[in-house]
């Protein structure tokens, strides 16, 4: 559905993105991942026909984005970072000045308007002005027009930012609704909201992708496995023990009071049974083993940290 | 077109949900009412002097030339505030990156904010019949004059209007926006003025009639004459024609950058 192959935008000397290659397939729901200033935006900005690249080629519904804009700009929704809103409008003028915009046969447009008032939950403030409005409806306002004409792909730049937690994960169930009948795009630097809301993650840093995974395979991905256990005693000379085991990585502890250690080691079972045994032939009374599940927010930051060579 | 369309609605809607549009009425009708006030007691002063048998060559549409002239002036002042939030504001709050990213072609873009504050321009100059009202109820006027100067206001207007949209594309801020546009119509204005002050030709190029030429002024006094020459029509259209090709370019540009 979408395609990017060696895209390359410079902002005068500053490279914003540097030679992405990916493709997001129909139905699937893509996660863009990155910190602020990472090229999640332009990328998205050179997707909507918005700016153009500096090289490279970029394709949405098998039509390029610099040879065929129209096309490409009437498959897409856009919900830009700042909602496009113009705040001395009413909802619903705006709604269907955007219905205008989009071009949608007048006899279709008051159908269309109310179902994307409804389904955005906007029925309460149709008739008030946006600019008296919150933070949480302008930006449900947004998403509004960016749905109004039944895109067939939806880019979305951190579409919950600013929103109260209710107001996130109604977002994220809006989305979620969107699966399968829409390819979306949708960045974000929150890490548990890809996790809930996304088919597949693409982490970008710096203007380089430097991770393109499933979103249930992210916990294998990190290569490491991390397993925490909790003694009665004598933490420091199981710890001692266990960095003697093959295929351990590392060993911490934590000795005063709450015995506590977190081994990592390379993910394979038998490496389980060793500790377990170590632990035993210690006579430290085990309590607990347990693994760790790699966390999405260390698997990232494993990532930009790796790359840029600094401990986080 | 139907972009076009739908901007002019959102446009005109927008000049009526803010103060602008009023302000604007206000201050032109204010202005306006001022030198037809002006003009009321100059026309008593010529009936009187008539009754005396001293009559001074002053007639009811001699004196509407001035009013109407002035009114072109005035219009100059009222031009900027209409047209500073054409682009400035949309680049500002983000939006133009709804313009741009809908299936609008640019050009439809530029036509409809051109077409709005126009529509504006035009809704003041209806208003100011009321001033040929008066003069049809107090006197006798000549209506074709009349009609002639009015073609040269909406054509003045159009110009006015293609020149603050360029400039209104050209920057981010309403005040700058103001501010430019209202120097370049003054500078426009006075270059009649500058024109009539070089009599010597340097070079090849006779630069005092050439200066007069690009100047609006003479064109639209010629209208107030009741003359409608095809050169002036012709200039004023292909003056707006080119202002809007370069504020179409401008507003292309601004995703280049």
């Amino acid at each position: 559905m979408i395609e990017v192959k060696d895209l390359t935008k410079n902002y005068g000397d500053r490279l914003a993105v540097d030679n992405i290659s990916f493709c997001v397939k129909r139905g699937e729901i893509l996660g863009f991942l990155g910190q602020n200033g990472a090229g999640k935006s332009t990328t998205m900005k050179i997707l909507t026909c918005f700016m153009p690249a500096t090289s490279g080629t970029a394709s949405v519904a098998g039509f390029d984005v610099f040879e065929n804009p129209y096309e490409v700009k009437k498959r897409i929704g856009y919900l830009p970072e700042n909602p496009p809103i113009y705040l001395e409008l009413l909802v619903s003028e705006y709604l269907d000045f955007v219905a205008n915009l989009r071009k949608i046969p007048s006899s279709n447009k008051k159908k269309k308007i109310n179902a994307v008032i409804e389904r955005c939950q906007l029925g309460d403030v149709r008739n008030r002005l946006i600019g008296n409005l919150s933070k949480g409806y302008r930006q449900r306002v947004g998403l509004a027009q960016a749905l109004i004409h039944d895109p067939e792909v939806l880019i979305l730049d951190e579409p919950t930012v600013g929103l109260d937690p209710k107001q996130v994960s109604e977002a994220r169930g809006l989305i979620k609704s969107l699966r399968s009948e829409r390819t979306v795009i949708y960045s974000t630097h929150i890490l548990s909201e890809v996790a809930a809301t996304c088919d597949r993650i693409i982490v970008i840093d710096r203007g380089k992708i430097v991770a393109q995974e499933a979103i249930n395979s992210l916990g294998a991905a990190g290569a490491t496995t991390k397993t925490e256990l909790i003694v009665q005693r004598s933490a420091e000379s199981v710890a001692q023990s266990l960095r003697s085991l093959q295929g351990v990585k590392s060993v911490h502890y934590q000795a005063n009071g709450k015995e506590r250690i977190v081994v990592e080691t390379e993910p394979r079972e038998e490496i389980m049974a060793e500790i377990a045994k170590v632990v035993v032939n210690n006579n430290a009374g085990l309590i607990q083993m347990s693994p760790v599940q790699l966390a999405l927010e260390d698997y990232y930051l494993n990532l930009i940290s790796g790359k840029r060579g600094v401990s986080i | 077109m139907r972009g076009s369309i739908a901007i002019v609605k959102k446009e005109v809607r927008t000049y009526f949900a803010s103060p602008v549009a009023y302000v604007v009425l206000g201050v032109f009708l204010f202005l306006m009412g001022v030198i037809f006030a002006k003009f009321v007691a100059l026309y008593q002063q010529y009936n009187m002097a008539q009754q005396f048998g001293q009559a001074q060559g002053i007639t009811l549409d001699k004196l509407a030339t001035y009013l109407y002239q002035n009114m072109a002036f005035i219009l100059c002042f009222v031009t900027p505030f209409l047209t500073m939030r054409l682009f400035s504001e949309e680049k500002r709050q983000n939006t133009l990156e709804l313009l741009l990213t809908a299936p609008l072609r640019e050009s439809e873009l530029v036509i409809g904010k051109f077409l709005s504050a126009l529509t504006l321009m035009l809704i003041m100059l209806i208003v100011s019949f009321i001033y040929v009202l008066f003069m049809v109820l107090w006197g006798n006027p000549e209506l074709k004059i009349i009609g002639s100067t009015y073609l040269g206001l909406a054509l003045a207007s159009a110009c006015y209007v293609s020149l603050g949209a360029l400039i209104s594309a050209m920057t981010s801020s309403q005040a700058i926006a103001a501010i430019w546009t209202f120097i370049a119509l003054l500078f426009l204005w006075l270059l009649q003025t500058l024109g009539n002050g070089i009599s010597a030709s340097l070079g090849p190029i006779q630069w005092g009639p050439t200066l007069v030429y690009i100047s609006p002024l003479g064109h639209f006094n010629s209208f107030t004459e009741g003359l409608i020459h095809v050169k002036d029509i012709v200039y004023f259209v292909s003056f707006t024609l080119f202002t809007l090709f370069l504020t179409h370019r401008v507003v292309e540009s601004n995703r280049w950058r």
